[in-house]
């Protein structure tokens, strides 16, 4: 409506990057079932996204392995995002995932007016580098400290310890993904939920006798043959 | 036949209901003429409106209903008498608004929100463990900007997010209760915060001069400020409604044209838009005070 004064209008971008384990243990199924998971949750997300259309839906991919890597490194808008997939290559770098994403948790480069930021952490084992110290990069940042997380733990020998702490809130625990099956729903949960509680306004917590779980974690159906 | 009298204060409000949203969580109030027997009082709320929120737009229309009521008792403080027998001082007016009001405000609140809990509490799982306070409280929560004016006085009160903008008599624009560094992403201050009192930002100012009435204040809850790429250009629509209430007829026309402009707005922050202004009609507008304090009559 062209008689309105003021400046222009927008919605508010929510960021939401994607973190995933690439190491050698991912390598053969895992792999695999991830991207497939992914690729087939972006479907998923444009809906979510079109149904809260005051919410502007932008994806990236972190990949960890020896090193830290961007795999979409400029936010893409949900309706232009396609997956390509990832491959596995040496060691499980957490920390230095964490310190990438912390420099962009500032801002700038990150907008003031936006949304809260989702981090989706994918991992199946535990992290070979000083992951702390990343993790206080990251906290360090108002859009870090802020943003919604989620942690999905591939198999048995993720470190689920690692991932709780990740995730900085007692109440929330990583989703356990121990099969195709199960990676594929923690994958669309991910996808969906984090992004729906991003985009809902909450009273700052200032008492800590009142948690508020941004999201509610589904329980996984567990009869899937192919365990991991 | 005498001419009709200019009201001293022109307002205008509406609310429309965010893109999605099952129901408007925003409350809103505009009364009085601005008289010191009538003040104006401005008042806009905005439940949260999640699912941790369930019942915020109860929360919120408590909230401006009592509101009303503290602004009005504070503006008969401003004009009474205090246990001496003097008018009370603006030192102990000042004080009254940056603490008494405020804790009195929440109190009110919580003790309304809890009644209204225990009327109709939520029966989904009876072998629950009942919420405690906390709990209940959050179920209500909301946001909060409140002005009162009066001839002598003009006073504001604001908790979490939303907008206070004053246009003062020379056109510069202010955001009085603006935070100093603003929320990030959509969490705020809340009624239903712990402590809730202590977060209430207050604007004072009381009116040395009438002609130095302010003459534009506008309360928005912050579906509005979200829909603006920028926070200039947020400020440029403040200007531009000043600039389009002055003209003539201005006030209908902006009237006939808020609730579209709000449906605009809300179509971009995706929430529940409310705006409340009061503008003051022209620059001779102060000279009918005297005659706005006479006592109104129904006939």
């Amino acid at each position: 409506m062209s008689d309105i004064p003021g400046g222009p209008m927008a919605n508010r971008p929510v960021h939401f990057i994607w973190l995933l384990d690439c190491s050698y243990s991912m390598q053969g199924e895992k792999i695999g079932q991830l991207n497939y998971a992914i690729r087939e949750a972006v479907p998923e997300m444009r809906s979510v996204a079109h149904d809260n259309p005051a919410a502007q839906l932008l994806l990236r991919t972190l990949t960890f392995s020896t090193e830290a890597r961007w795999h979409h490194k400029d936010p893409v808008p949900v309706d232009d995002f396609t997956w390509q997939d990832v491959q596995v290559d040496g060691m499980t770098n957490l920390g230095e995932a964490l310190e990438v994403v912390s420099r962009e948790f500032q801002t700038p480069p990150m907008p003031q007016r936006a949304l809260k930021p989702v981090l989706a952490l994918v991992s199946d084992g535990v992290p070979t580098d000083d992951w702390k110290s990343g993790l206080r990069a990251l906290d360090a940042t108002p859009w870090g400290k802020k943003a919604v997380r989620v942690a999905i733990a591939i198999g048995a020998d993720a470190d689920r310890s690692v991932l709780q702490e990740f995730l900085g809130n007692p109440e929330l625990q990583p989703l356990d993904a121990n099969s195709p099956k199960q990676l594929a729903a923690a994958i669309r949960w991910a996808s969906t939920a984090a992004v729906k509680a991003a985009s809902q306004p909450v009273a700052a917590p200032t008492d800590a006798t009142v948690k508020q779980p941004p999201y509610a974690p589904p329980q996984l159906d567990d009869d899937d043959d192919d365990v991991w | 036949m005498s001419a009709p009298e200019r009201p001293l204060w022109e307002t205008l409000e509406h609310s429309v209901q965010g893109v999605n949203k099952q129901i408007n969580q925003d409350w809103y109030v505009a009364e009085g003429s601005g008289s010191q027997g009538d003040p104006l009082i401005l008042s806009v709320a905005d439940g949260h409106g999640s699912a941790a929120h369930a019942r915020s737009h109860i929360g919120a229309r408590c909230a401006v209903d009592l509101f009303a009521v503290e602004a009005r008792r504070f503006a008969e403080l401003a004009r009474s008498e205090g246990p001496d027998g003097a008018t009370h001082s603006l030192s102990w007016l000042m004080n009254y608004a940056r603490n008494e009001l405020p804790r009195q405000l929440v109190a009110a609140w919580q003790e309304q929100v809890l009644a209204h809990w225990d009327r109709y509490p939520e029966t989904v799982n009876p072998a629950a463990e009942p919420p405690h306070k906390g709990q209940k409280l959050l179920l209500y929560g909301a946001t909060l900007v409140g002005a009162v004016l009066t001839p002598q006085m003009f006073a504001a009160w604001q908790l979490g997010d939303g907008e206070l903008t004053v246009i003062d008599a020379d056109g510069a624009i202010a955001l009085p209760l603006a935070p100093v560094e603003a929320d990030l992403g959509d969490e705020t201050e809340s009624l239903c915060s712990r402590q809730a009192w202590k977060m209430v930002r207050v604007h004072w100012a009381p009116v040395v001069a009438r002609d130095r009435t302010p003459r534009l204040v506008a309360l928005s809850t912050d579906g509005l400020s979200k829909s603006f790429a920028s926070d200039e250009g947020f400020a440029q629509f403040m200007t531009g409604l000043d600039q389009r209430l002055a003209k003539d007829g201005g006030p209908d026309d902006v009237r006939d044209a808020l609730p579209g402009w709000l449906a605009e707005a809300a179509r971009y922050s995706g929430d529940d838009t409310t705006l409340v202004a009061a503008r003051r009609p022209g620059p001779d507008a102060a000279d009918h005070g005297a005659a706005a304090d006479r006592p109104r009559s129904d006939a």
